[in-house]
């Protein structure tokens, strides 16, 4: 940019590189503008509508917005998905900054096996790996009530995905162990770059273990944690396997998260402007939080 | 240089472009119907060119797991039946589950890739998507022979508010609940059942699990809340208990309010051995009904019975459910109906389909055997000799009133998932029950 | 001092690889249970105790898992004459093994393709409404495919793509999150080098193919490997979209089997072995590259 400013460009420059810059943006903005940008712009036109199956929409202004607001069960699958996103992204990050510090500079495969068991939930699928938790969970006979009162930490079997209390934090459970392994698999790159060099001299001049972690290999792996923030956030937002196979966002709406509500109203309610309206003002949060994510980056 | 800008632009738009014509032509190819040699096509094809005669025509099928109406190797076989009397048209298969199978219906709506003919019951075919104004008027198939034959409670069933009817019945049956007779046995229940007509009173039914639960079965029954089927199972056990209704009898209004209700969905609430329980759906109700995990099903029928029979290791006792009076059974109607695709040709197709299915003589008692439940006109006794089929004939005499053609079903069904759960969750019984009634009869209204 | 501090710091190593070691087998525990599971008689599947080792080994799952339905391995249709030819007869769990291979090869393909010369273009090229562009892409980055669920299903509808693998495999190229990676990437190309490429005369598509293209390799490569991953795991858009047998994917596959089967687990976890077995495969082989490709362009911000 700074460069730019200081020679301005000639006309015909501008226009040589507009052309150049619009031919190597054009696949990309074919899919970009024809499958996420016209269907956004569809779903802002019909989220004024009473709109339902087989019949015409009939107009009605904000009254969905307005209903949204008094929707308790909009309220509560709005308060789900940022619990699910507050509470996953720090401890993904956290967590797989932890395992891949101990882990990194091991000797020999032991590493690369940890890295390889890590990352096997997410190739897994979540699809398959919801299988098994739904057995493990299972109310009668699931591994934890098993374990937990066999061992005597339960005193009775808890309904662990039929009971309000544990449902959505169930959910949280099975998305944090099909989240770390690609922040794992990074920050154990990341953690093998940084410059040795720095490090040394670091030690030679007497800082401990924590300060040298601080001070010399955070700021180095910075990059890679903003990646996985982002990579992070994006899959907590995109939570609904989980939620449509498990729970189906109940019980009494316990484990709602609007991605589910809105697949709700859709397909079992038939209230496609309410849907729409909800994808509104999710799409606006996610937009203003990326944006302010994005700027608070480039700040750094 | 230029050139090869020019060529590398042009062949990443080419790119695009390939892609999108074989998206295109995997749809349109079929649909256009000649010089077909395949052996399965896509779903029921949007466009319509090429295909208006009847000959050729293909449709497709989409069943719910009406008995063996739900596995491929059954329908294969009725399939094979059909094409040997009609090779001109061709039937596509696709088989649903209850847990999906609405939204996967739904959404190929949206999707203009609605089936020709579904296979389910007046719940969704009229009440649903016939009111919505989806489905065929099928009064060509109902004549007056039909409507002779066919008995009245079905026929009404099959109307929709309006007078017309949007489904051709096939089979019904009874839904009972069931009880693991050993384990009743061994505590010693037994006392409390009328084994012979399958019948017990409410009282006998408290007493019953309470000597199933002190005999050391911790699980004796469970009202399942989780999903989208099975709903007919926890309806009917809460109606029974104390005599009360679901909906009015013009089927306007839904009732489900009333003391007698309320009463009984607090006593199911403060029994030992049964819980609500939002973690499992119907069809996990059953499957650890059958391996022993619970000791009574409620989301029971004689066709869970057939189709489990190798994993049930005990006495299955199908029972009615307790109540006050005679019980009330909640029935099933299944047959077709036909979505309009808006091609003449697919619903004429369709209609031979149906009408060779549910009235060729000697197709109908295979149809009807397929779904292991029983015809909706007399076919003479089809299952002569069948112990199981005997057995269960008993509850059909008990069928209650088809109430589920009221208006706003889907969303009713859905809120009454909900309610239940409200009530296992500890909400009020009297205000779940009040907001299931409100949201449903405003859904009925708003239909 | 300094070896107590060690001594401090081997303990504190210990324990915290024995943690690890233990979460690793709570990991790994979901996929041997899959694994093991699927070849488990149904008794064992469904005893009440835990059966931790199959003691006898059957393949009663699988058989059950192909004998199921059957659907063409490939059909082939020739544009606008309505021929049409297909593949022999298979199980069709293998069918849905191919359209997701399928899937999510050609969404990585081209989400790569796009998104490098996008990114290359956002990053390098000054041009008019780059500004505007660029932040409806960062906005639109993280935004679930959720949100536009019922104006995407009728778009595809008139398209006609519903029920094929391409409804799902456009939306996923059009999320822009691909194209915000690579024009991180594609920041850290030199200046310089692109000057001197352009002084001996290359072309724009010259200067990207031989200047720029190398040197964010391994931001494809990292691009290619999340995008694979999470369209083969795109359980949503494969929902919505594709209903006809032939034309499932191998997570709707095993959705639906365990829909249809409530608890037939056996049968659940063949398919769920079916399901991730390629896919771990695909990830041994390359693990080298999926752990090359991010470190060396780092992101920023």
């Amino acid at each position: 940019m700074a460069a730019s400013k200081k020679n301005p460009m000639s006309k015909a420059l501008v226009r040589r590189e507009t052309i150049a810059g619009y031919a190597f943006m054009l696949p990309s903005l074919v899919f970009f503008l024809g499958f996420v940008i016209y269907p956004m712009v569809q779903c802002i036109i019909t989220s004024f509508f009473d709109a339902t199956m087989n019949r015409e929409d009939i107009f009605i202004g904000f009254a969905n917005y307005a209903e949204l607001f008094q929707d308790t069960v909009f309220l509560g699958a709005l308060r789900n998905t940022a619990v699910i996103v507050i509470v996953s992204v720090p401890v993904v990050c956290i967590f797989s900054l932890w395992v891949s510090s101990v882990i990194y500079d091991l000797k020999g495969a032991a590493c690369s096996a940890f890295r390889c068991i890590f990352y096997l939930p997410v190739v897994t699928g979540s699809v398959a790996v919801t299988v098994v938790w739904k057995w493990m969970f299972n109310n009668y006979y699931g591994i934890f009530n098993y374990v937990g009162t066999s061992t005597g930490l339960l005193d009775k079997n808890i309904n662990w995905l039929g009971d309000e209390k544990y449902a959505l934090g169930c959910i949280i459970l099975i998305l944090l162990t099909t989240s770390v392994g690609q922040p794992i698999v990074l920050y154990v790159s990341a953690l093998n770059n940084v410059d040795q060099s720095l490090v040394e001299a670091a030690e030679v001049d007497g800082a401990t273990k924590i300060q040298c972690f601080w001070r010399i290999k955070w700021p180095q792996i910075m990059p890679t944690t903003l990646y996985i923030l982002v990579i992070t956030t994006i899959n907590s937002f995109q939570c609904f396997a989980l939620i449509q196979l498990l729970t189906s966002g109940g019980p009494n709406h316990s484990t709602d998260t609007i991605m589910y509500y809105i697949y709700y109203n859709a397909f079992k309610l038939y209230r496609y402007g309410y849907g729409n309206a909800m994808g509104v003002v999710l799409a606006i949060i996610i937009a203003v939080l990326s944006a302010v994510q994005f700027k608070l980056a480039k700040k750094d | 240089m230029k050139k090869r800008k020019i060529m590398a632009m042009a062949l990443s738009c080419l790119m695009v472009l390939s892609a999108v014509g074989c998206g295109n032509d995997s749809q349109g190819g079929n649909a256009s119907g000649s010089a077909t040699n395949t052996n399965a096509s896509a779903g029921g094809g949007t466009t319509s060119q090429g295909s208006t005669q009847a000959e050729g025509a293909e449709i497709t099928l989409w069943t719910y797991p009406i008995g063996k109406w739900g596995d491929a190797a059954t329908v294969d076989g009725l399939i094979a039946s059909f094409n040997a009397a009609h090779p001109e048209i061709k039937v596509t298969v696709e088989y649903l589950d209850y847990s999906n199978g609405d939204d996967q219906i739904n959404t190929a709506i949206e999707g203009n890739q609605a089936p020709d003919i579904v296979l389910e019951g007046p719940e969704r075919l009229v009440a649903n998507w016939g009111a919505r104004g989806l489905m065929v008027d099928l009064a060509d198939l109902w004549t007056d022979e039909a409507k002779g034959a066919i008995y009245a409670s079905v026929e009404s069933a099959c109307k929709g508010n309006d007078g017309v009817y949007y489904e051709y019945p096939l089979c019904m049956t009874a839904h009972t609940m069931a009880i693991n007779r050993d384990i009743f046995e061994a505590a010693g229940a037994m006392q409390y059942i009328d084994e012979a007509s399958g019948t017990w009173t409410t009282d006998n039914f408290i007493k019953a699990v309470k000597a199933v639960y002190d005999s050391g079965q911790a699980n004796v029954g469970a009202v399942y809340c989780n999903g989208q089927g099975g709903d007919q199972g926890t309806r009917a056990l809460v109606n029974n208990l104390y005599g009360g209704t679901f909906t009015n009898a013009e089927h306007t209004e839904y009732t489900a309010n009333s003391e007698e209700n309320i009463k009984a969905l607090e006593l199911l609430l403060e029994m030992e051995g049964i819980n609500y329980d939002a973690s499992i759906v119907g069809g996990d109700e059953i499957n650890m009904f059958c391996n022993g995990t619970l000791a009574m099903a409620f989301c029971w029928n004689v066709s869970q019975e057939k189709n489990n029979l190798d994993k049930i290791s005990f006495d299955v006792l199908p029972m009615a459910f307790p109540s006050t009076g005679d019980p009330k059974l909640c029935g099933g109607i299944w047959g077709f109906g036909i979505f309009n695709n808006g091609d003449e040709a697919k619903i004429a197709a369709a209609k031979t389909f149906i009408d060779f299915m549910a009235n060729d003589e000697k197709q109908a008692v295979e149809s009807v055997k397929a779904s292991s439940y029983w015809p909706v006109k007399d076919l003479g006794n089809i299952y002569e000799g069948d112990d199981l089929m005997t057995e269960y004939s008993k509850f059909v005499p008990y069928m209650g009133d088809y109430y589920q053609v009221v208006g706003g079903w889907a969303e009713a069904r859905t809120a009454w998932w909900n309610m239940l759960q409200q009530i296992g969750a500890g909400t009020d019984v009297k205000t779940a029950v009040e907001e299931f009634v409100t949201t449903s009869n405003a859904a009925a209204k708003a239909q | 001092m300094k070896n107590k501090r060690f001594n401090r710091s081997t303990c504190y190593k210990i324990f915290a690889v024995a943690v690890i070691t233990i979460l690793a087998i709570a990991f790994a525990f979901p996929l041997y249970w899959i694994i093991t599971g699927s070849f488990k008689t149904s008794a064992a599947i469904n005893a009440t105790t835990p059966q931790w080792w199959p003691e006898e080994w059957v393949m009663a799952n699988y058989q059950k898992l192909f004998s199921r339905q059957v659907a063409p391995l490939w059909e082939i249709h020739i544009p606008f004459t309505g021929i049409q030819f297909a593949g022999p007869s298979v199980p069709a769990a293998i069918r849905w093994l191919l359209n997701t291979v399928f899937m999510a090869v050609v969404a990585m393909l081209l989400t790569c393709a796009t998104a490098a010369m996008a990114g290359y273009a956002l990053a390098k090229k000054r041009f008019l409404g780059r500004t505007i562009v660029f932040s409806l892409i960062v906005c639109a980055m993280a935004l679930p495919k959720q949100v536009i669920l019922i104006p995407l299903l009728r778009e595809m509808a008139s398209l006609q793509l519903y029920n094929t693998i391409w409804a799902v495999i456009f939306p996923i190229v059009g999320w822009p999150f691909g194209v915000f990676l690579m024009k991180q990437f594609s920041e850290g190309i030199p200046g310089e080098m692109m000057e001197a490429a352009k002084i001996d005369g290359a072309g724009e598509w010259k200067t990207f193919y031989t200047i720029a293209l190398p040197l964010i390799k391994p931001g494809i490569g990292a691009l290619a490997i999340f995008t694979f991953i999470n369209s083969w795991n795109d359980y949503f858009m494969q929902l919505i979209m594709l209903t006809s047998t032939k034309n499932l994917t191998i997570p709707l596959g095993i959705a639906k089997l365990q829909a249809e089967n409530a608890m037939d687990f056996g049968l659940i976890m063949a398919g769920a072995s079916l399901a991730s077995i390629p896919i771990i495969i695909i990830f041994l082989i390359f693990q080298k590259y999926f752990t090359k490709g991010i470190t060396m362009g780092a992101v920023k911000g």
